[in-house]
């Protein structure tokens, strides 16, 4: 509620701005058929297509937070479900790693979503991009935090 | 290596890109102004020309593309347009008729992932358009030309699901010359046609129809039939499916170059739809056919004929917003009136509730007519005010609003058959996840493109047929199979089909020998070259699949996930947050 409180007139015009990578196989697919379902979803986020979430190094999350992205989401197969049988796994791993990065560059983890969305479940794909910007939005932009 | 050193030349020029910018019709204009994305495309590095167009997946579309590319010289090109799922294919035969390597094309998703998503919101949308040009041309500047490759194609189908979709799949493929594997779940083949007891338009049984498929299937030499089978595992790629069957226990591989899924429907159990299950004379209309199938249409409850009979229509279909019975199941309302027509002959009341009627094939409205000249009663009920069933002291009594004569009419029939609608048999969940393929929201599997497409699906190499696909007539789900089957011996009397050739490469003065890439790839495509000194990382080509897990995983970036190296893929992060502050006047 501060956060709310304390706003400027230029932090309410703020959107978040979000840069999601999606897998083609699974989530790029499952944002397709939100499309071809028309669910409407807030319009935030950039989807940035990768072959597999295992393809997503560290790296990119933390330079996108550094060029001034407000969330970065990563949207991938289900554990199990992945088109290259483990490279989400893989990702998994590295993600409890991404985190602990995140934090240790005093950015607030809430700034980063993990997801897992086969190419059927339009809505949760959706509705996780929703669920991130909320939690942007409750941490506001990313210079506050950071930089 | 050689790859490497043409992408490098290729690279080495200075790129001239080329916007194109779809309307889709009203699909992506009525949303986003395209008009001002295609400017605002002129403004970007490295773009010699950018324009809008109503279809460019249209012929007249793609010869503008063509056209451009002579005209400014253009040596990359961006299409903004629907999904690359669907039409990345097509933009890159365009391209290359044009002579341009296909991997020098990049496609935006200003359809499924803006004006559809955010119909409501024109301004945010047209925004966020631009935002993907201007992250699709800064990937562009970057892309590199790749070596065309090609993978030879194992001249073996499978066909999962032995009903009459599957055994005419089967047959068209193996009198092509072509072995097939047919996987049956059931003890039997036949699947659902096997058990109706008179298959419009005419009057067969559908065992008839479904035996002399059966016998010739069987015969086939080239036909290896597994019943109470499944596919349990799918690995490999168009042209080299490696499969493991399961037959009772016992597993069994196999190496087939093409798929056709024929996995077909079953009729919806009504439980919680007028009365279904509270009383033993409300059947469905699957259970009465087969019931007629075997012998004499009998009253469960008393094991007597009954005198008089009520039909309700569109049972559990047409309701929009529940999950996995929107559709119209097309089949219900004409097997409906030639089951009621012949009835009509051994009972003496036959009345059929329903809310709309579609007898829309050929023959079908015959059909219709004779159930009315045989005085089949037809009364339709409003959609809102659907009939309702009581069961009380053993008798089944039927009220409901007949929208013709405005009356509230009662109907005590001996028994009452529902007609469910069709929905993707058990066990779909399971296919689903095997093959990887997606699936509508009433659980039928998603074509390539509803329209252009139907028989194909997102991965190469697979096909949909029949019920599979959606729920309809056992004539329209064997078109599909012979469609499907005319498919996969197309991939295969070609002997070879192209692959994708977006595969790692290892930048040997940078590997460190850590090995950490052997540990991280999925498909062990990765070793040590112990002729080099220290050794370093080797990729073999075949085996990657090019998921770029190794890439990511490198610790001294030696690894380039080629059409999708961090460069391309951070050029995009940059020339989204970059260049905000200056197009929204400084809100950040």
């Amino acid at each position: 509620m501060t956060t709310a409180q304390t706003k400027t007139k230029a932090q309410a015009d703020w959107e978040p701005r979000i840069v999601a990578f999606c897998c083609n196989w699974c989530s790029y697919a499952g944002a397709d058929l939100a499309g071809t379902s028309r669910i409407q979803y807030p319009t935030n986020a950039r989807i940035i297509r990768v072959n597999c979430t295992g393809r997503i190094d560290a790296e990119f999350i933390l330079s996108a937070l550094d060029k001034g992205a407000d969330g970065v989401l990563v949207s991938g197969c289900h554990p199990g479900d992945c088109h290259y049988t483990s490279g989400n796994l893989k990702l998994r791993a590295r993600w409890a790693f991404m985190e602990e990065a995140v934090k240790q560059a005093g950015i607030d983890p809430r700034r980063i979503r993990l997801q897992w969305a086969s190419a059927s479940e339009a809505q949760i794909f959706a509705d996780g991009v929703a669920k991130l910007i909320e939690q942007v939005r409750e941490v506001g932009p990313i210079g506050r935090s950071w930089k | 290596m050689t790859e490497a050193e043409a992408g490098a030349t290729e690279g080495a020029e200075v790129p001239r890109i080329g916007v194109f910018i779809c309307h889709c019709g009203h699909n992506i204009a009525g949303t986003v102004d395209v008009e001002a994305v295609a400017k605002m495309g002129e403004s970007l590095p490295y773009v010699e020309y950018s324009t809008h167009f109503m279809f460019m997946c249209a012929d007249s579309g793609q010869q503008l593309i063509k056209e451009k590319i002579a005209e400014h010289n253009l040596n990359r090109v961006v299409v903004a347009s629907c999904s690359p799922r669907m039409h990345e294919p097509t933009f890159r035969k365009v391209v290359e008729e044009a002579n341009l390597n296909r991997y020098l094309f990049e496609q935006v998703n200003l359809r499924e992932h803006v004006s559809w998503c955010h119909m409501r919101e024109p301004v945010a949308a047209t925004e966020k358009a631009a935002d993907l040009v201007r992250m699709a041309v800064a990937r562009a500047a970057l892309l590199e030309s790749l070596p065309i490759k090609t993978v030879e194609v194992e001249p073996v189908a499978l066909v999962v699901g032995g009903g009459v979709t599957g055994l005419r799949a089967s047959l068209d493929v193996a009198d092509r010359g072509f072995n097939v594997v047919l996987v049956e779940k059931d003890g039997s083949l036949g699947g659902h046609v096997a058990k109706l007891a008179s298959v419009y338009p005419t009057a067969e049984k559908g065992t008839t129809l479904t035996e002399g498929l059966i016998k010739r299937v069987e015969k086939h030499p080239q036909i290896k039939v597994f019943t109470n089978s499944k596919v349990t595992d799918l690995d490999g790629y168009i042209g080299n499916f490696d499969i493991k069957t399961e037959t009772n226990g016992k597993e069994e591989s196999h190496r087939v170059g093409t798929i056709i899924i024929a996995t077909g429907i079953e009729p919806f159990k009504p439980v919680g739809y007028y009365a279904y299950g509270e009383h033993p004379d409300i059947l469905t209309l699957a259970e009465v056919e087969e019931m007629r199938l075997k012998g004499e249409v009998l009253r469960p409850s008393n094991s007597k004929p009954p005198k008089t009979l009520a039909y309700i229509g569109c049972v559990a279909s047409r309701e929009a917003g529940l999950k996995g019975h929107e559709h119209c199941s097309r089949v219900c309302c004409t097997a409906v009136a030639k089951s009621a027509g012949e009835m009509k002959d051994t009972t003496d009341e036959v009345v059929i509730l329903y809310e709309d009627l579609r007898t829309y094939g050929r023959g079908h409205e015959a059909i219709h007519r004779e159930a009315r000249h045989k005085h089949v009663i037809y009364s339709k009920f409003p959609p809102e005010k659907k009939p309702e069933v009581e069961v009380a002291d053993g008798k089944i009594k039927l009220h409901w609003h007949d929208v013709f004569s405005g009356d509230n009419l009662v109907f005590e029939p001996d028994m009452l058959v529902l007609a469910s609608g069709m929905v993707p048999p058990e066990g779909i969940d399971e296919v689903a996840k095997t093959f990887s393929l997606t699936r509508s929201p009433d659980g039928f599997f998603n074509p390539e493109h509803v329209k252009l497409a139907p028989l194909t699906t997102h991965t190469a190499g697979i096909m949909i047929a029949g019920g599979a696909q959606a729920a309809k007539s056992a004539a329209e789900a064997i078109t599909d199979a012979s469609g499907a089957a005319a498919k996969a011996v197309g991939l295969m009397a070609r002997g070879e089909v192209e692959i994708e050739s977006t595969i790692s490469n290892v930048i040997e003065e940078l590997c460190s020998s850590c090995h950490t890439c052997i540990t991280a790839c999925p498909y062990g495509a990765i070793s040590m070259d112990e002729s080099k000194d220290p050794p370093v990382a080797f990729v073999t080509e075949a085996k990657c699949h090019g998921c770029g897990t190794c890439a990511a995983a490198c610790p001294s970036s030696a690894i380039v996930m080629l059409h999708s190296t961090d460069d391309q893929i951070m050029a995009m992060v940059e020339a989204y947050l970059t260049t905000y502050g200056e197009s929204e006047g400084g809100a950040a």
